[in-house]
């Protein structure tokens, strides 16, 4: 017995001991990504790119669900974007509220029979709406089907151009967000089907009619740990993945696509419960059983700035439904693991994704388990056990810090010293409690979906404007 | 009386526990003192570049006039690069005279000689900023060095000399864009390469007929989607000769650039190039037809609404919406073609152009019995389920009217 204790615990010692080596390598490699893109950015002319001629055109699709309230300031601000060739379909997902009706007023909507073919599958169309004051404004007003990704869909059947940008209706997209996330796209349109850009948290901004007017750090503890995650998940995760060719995530608050291949793997999965990270597994089983050459990238500086749950049960349901999504495709993508034709796919990114993420939680509960009872039977070495704990916890504070670091040497968003301050402290505080709830939440998701409980749990929100009560819930924080 | 390290020593595990926090707080603090100083210096970088920068707008009459002489900033690192941002930047939005005044300021202080040394010695990353540099300008001695930054190994460095020679929007610049096409091939994605010839070839897009004409399969591709964009009615006759080339892409060029030759000649090759194969050679076509807005064109257009694709259909029927004064008998023609389909795309451009209530006061203007039934179909969207007379020969009519 003594002797498997101590085996199993020499085992999760080598676990963490090579996720976090994975990490750190991450870092490195994010680094040098940040640095090349913004010597890079050095030598775009953003005017270049938008007076030339062959600019493809972009679909913006607005999914809506009872977002009255702010939904008139969201379409304004997204029309407003700064891109030359922008079409946006507001897709009113059945709302119960006054959602259509404000947007009607606001834009003079007047029923039309446009053609739509419905290609894709979805709840059936009510009607189709064009602007009288911006004819670039298109909505749909469709029965509801209790998915975001149905919404998309009826949103990508109405879609005429060749690239749509999905973007949550709650979000703010930086005026240059649109024209930044299409420079590798434009750079390269036949390799590039899709990229993603980075999501920060809103929580603690100062917004002023829908713009942000000024960046803060939240005020709460629970908010403050979830930028520190964000940085974590897209300043290395993303970035790093990226690089290799094998990122498995464009967020769902805000990423484009080549409409024809998200045409051709049959849209989002409504029964999916992360259809964003879902999409982009098809696409890349698409494009690797096709043998196309082709790539999936993350743009780190255009801004979609969301709000993040400020207490702990809606935070809980959050990393829940992260969960049960992240299982939910890798199962259904298990036999990519280890084939020859998935290439990297098939034997880095989804067996990290496997062991580092999907089974982190059980296996972090197994080692809580060996130590407990290596403790109890006397077996457990505690200068060992203490330098472990150290080790573990200075090896993700350095991880952690390395992103706010990374954030403070490049694209420098919280300009207040006193916020980063903040940042730096969360980056040591952050992994007690928080990281063992952040567990148990994990673990719950994964117990959820293996009882098929797929019931949507609304998470409650701030209502900070322009941020409506329910909110798309867009998973960032994987490969973090 | 023992040391701190024994003190330690003896502590045991406990001693690693507190090295390890003692660390991790020293590991915060130098953290915090490296933004800090980070963040003041640069505090004080940008009051001291603002203050510089104001101080050269003070006197940047006399800098422009070369009053000042320029080895007062150019032998300055700092002061140089200020000056070259300041003018570059007041340079891409200056009025033609004071374009021109700033470019002789640039020739006459060395900027652009600068930039053009800089753009043929740096490499990497300092490259890709010399020929932005030097694009900005828009000087065309320095089109020979963005030309040289196309042969670069590094394909960051051909795109910006690529988006560099576009932004020149000259002949030169195309013709380098071009020979060097010839050389190397496709070795950058079309669409930047389409983007930079359809700018430089704008001003005279002959310089693109002799390429197409020896250039590889997908390199004349590339080059017929330009021609598309940029056909002016000085190519008008060479395009007709592209009508029936073997590429589908230029057949959609011949058909997109022949709006800009004499209507009744064009129409005749565009019917033909509607009925081509390939979609998108029938969409140009149909896109040609639609913009001609000559009366010959429309049973063509009426054609179209039958297409076998939704975006040809959809096309044609802009295009017969244009014929604002002839809606009422299209209509009626478009009924009478009994295509769901069509009829749809028809309405649908209507609608688009804000045309429908124009149409439903014309046909109740109008008398007889079809009044009621075209009405109808407006309002329903759906064809007359009676045996509306059906135009079979409206095409056979239209091709001998034209």
């Amino acid at each position: 017995m003594n002797h498997f204790l101590d085996w199993a615990n020499h085992a999760v010692f080598y676990y963490y001991l090579v996720s976090n080596l994975a990490y750190l390598t991450m870092l490195v490699i994010a680094f040098r990504t940040s640095a090349a893109h913004l010597r890079h950015l050095e030598s775009v002319r953003f005017d270049w790119i938008k007076s030339s001629p062959m600019v493809p055109p972009v679909t913006l699709l607005v999914p809506a669900h009872n977002e009255a309230q702010f939904i008139c300031t969201a379409v304004r601000n997204l029309l407003e974007l700064d891109y030359p060739e922008l079409e946006v379909i507001v897709i009113n997902d059945g709302s119960t509220d006054k959602t259509l009706q404000m947007m009607q007023k606001e834009f003079s909507l007047r029923l039309v029979r446009a053609v739509y073919v419905p290609q894709i599958m979805s709840a059936p169309v009510r009607g189709l709406y064009r602007s009288d004051s911006d004819t670039r404004l298109l909505v749909v007003d469709k029965e509801p089907a209790g998915s975001k990704a149905d919404a998309v869909n009826a949103g990508l059947n109405a879609a005429t151009s060749p690239y749509v940008c999905v973007v949550d209706g709650d979000s703010v997209l930086e005026r240059d967000a649109l024209l930044r996330i299409m420079i590798p796209v434009l750079a390269d349109p036949n390799r590039v089907i899709a990229a993603g850009g980075i999501v920060r948290v809103l929580n603690g901004a100062e917004i002023e009619a829908g713009r942000i007017r000024r960046v803060r750090l939240a005020r709460k503890s629970i908010e403050v740990i979830q930028v520190v995650e964000y940085l974590r998940a897209f300043l290395i995760g993303r970035e790093a993945w990226a690089r290799g060719n094998m990122l498995m995530i464009v967020s769902g608050a805000f990423g484009v696509f080549r409409t024809d291949l998200v045409r051709a793997v049959g849209g989002y999965r409504p029964s999916a419960i992360g259809e964003d990270f879902d999409l982009v597994a098809r696409l890349h089983r698409h494009s690797l059983e096709k043998g196309a050459d082709y790539c999936i990238e993350f743009v780190p500086d255009p801004v979609c700035w969301t709000e993040v749950p400020s207490d702990l049960r809606s935070l809980a349901r959050q990393r829940a439904r992260w969960q049960k999504g992240l299982l939910d495709v890798l199962w259904p993508n298990k036999d990519m693991l280890f084939r020859p034709r998935y290439g990297r796919i098939g034997w880095l990114a989804l067996p990290y994704l496997w062991l580092f993420e999907l089974l982190a939680p059980v296996i972090e509960v197994a080692g809580f388990a060996t130590v407990l009872l290596a403790a109890g039977f006397g077996a457990l070495s505690w200068p060992f056990f203490l330098q472990f704990v150290l080790f573990g916890y200075g090896f993700a504070t350095v991880i952690s810090i390395g992103s706010v670091l990374q954030e403070e040497l490049t694209y420098k968003r919280y300009n207040d010293w006193q916020d980063v301050a903040r940042l730096v402290s969360y980056c040591f505080l952050e992994h007690f409690p928080y990281r063992q709830l952040h567990m148990i939440w994990r673990l719950q998701g994964i117990w959820q979906y293996l009882r098929g409980d797929m019931v949507w749990r609304p998470l409650k929100r701030q209502g900070q404007e322009p941020v409506g009560a329910d909110k798309a819930d867009s998973s960032p924080v994987t490969a973090s | 009386m023992g040391s701190a390290f024994d003190t330690f020593r003896k502590l045991g595990p406990a001693a690693f526990v507190l090295k390890a926090i003692i660390f991790v707080i020293a590991a915060d603090v130098l953290l915090l003192a490296f933004i800090l100083l980070r963040r003041t210096y640069r505090k004080w970088y940008f009051a001291n570049r603002d203050a510089r920068m104001l101080a050269i707008r003070l006197r940047w009459e006399a800098l422009v006039s070369g009053e000042i002489p320029y080895v007062a900033w150019r032998s300055k690192t700092s002061e140089r690069q200020l000056v070259e941002t300041m003018v570059l930047d007041a340079y891409e939005v200056a009025n033609p005279e004071e374009s021109a005044r700033l470019l002789k300021f640039m020739r006459a202080s060395g900027l652009v000689e600068k930039c053009i040394l800089e753009a043929r010695q740096h490499k990497g990353w300092r490259r890709h900023r010399a020929l932005v540099a030097l694009a900005r300008t828009r000087a065309p001695e320095g089109i020979r060095a963005l030309a040289e930054g196309l042969r670069d190994r590094d394909s960051e460095t051909r795109l910006a000399a690529l988006r560099g020679l576009g932004q020149m929007a000259c002949p030169e610049a195309a013709k380098e864009i071009l020979n060097w096409v010839d050389d190397a091939g496709l070795v950058v994605p079309a669409l930047p390469l389409q983007s930079a010839l359809v700018q430089s070839c704008a001003e005279r897009p002959q310089v693109l007929l002799p390429h197409l004409q020896h250039a590889d399969k997908t390199v004349r591709e590339v080059l017929g989607r330009v021609l598309a964009e940029v056909a002016t009615p000085s190519i008008g006759p060479e395009l007709l000769r592209f009508a029936d080339d073997e590429l589908p892409e230029l057949r959609a060029a011949a058909a997109r650039g022949l709006c800009y030759v004499n209507a009744s000649a064009a129409v005749t090759v565009l019917s033909e190039l509607a009925k081509d194969a390939v979609w998108f050679v029938r969409l140009r076509a149909i896109v040609g037809l639609g913009e001609l807005c000559h009366p010959t064109a429309a049973p063509f257009l009426l054609h179209g609404l039958t297409d076998s694709n939704r975006l040809v259909r959809l096309r044609a029927a802009e295009g017969l919406v244009d014929f604002k004064t002839e809606l009422l008998p299209i209509f009626e023609k478009v009924v009478a073609l009994k295509d769901q389909y069509g009829l749809h795309a028809f309405l649908t451009a209507l609608e688009n152009a804000g045309l429908q209530a124009g149409l439903i006061a014309r046909i109740k203007a109008g008398t007889g019995i079809e009044k009621e039934i075209l009405l109808q179909v407006v309002q329903t969207m759906k064809l007359p389920s009676e045996n509306y007379p059906r135009q079979e020969n409206i095409l056979v009519k239209a091709a001998s009217q034209s």
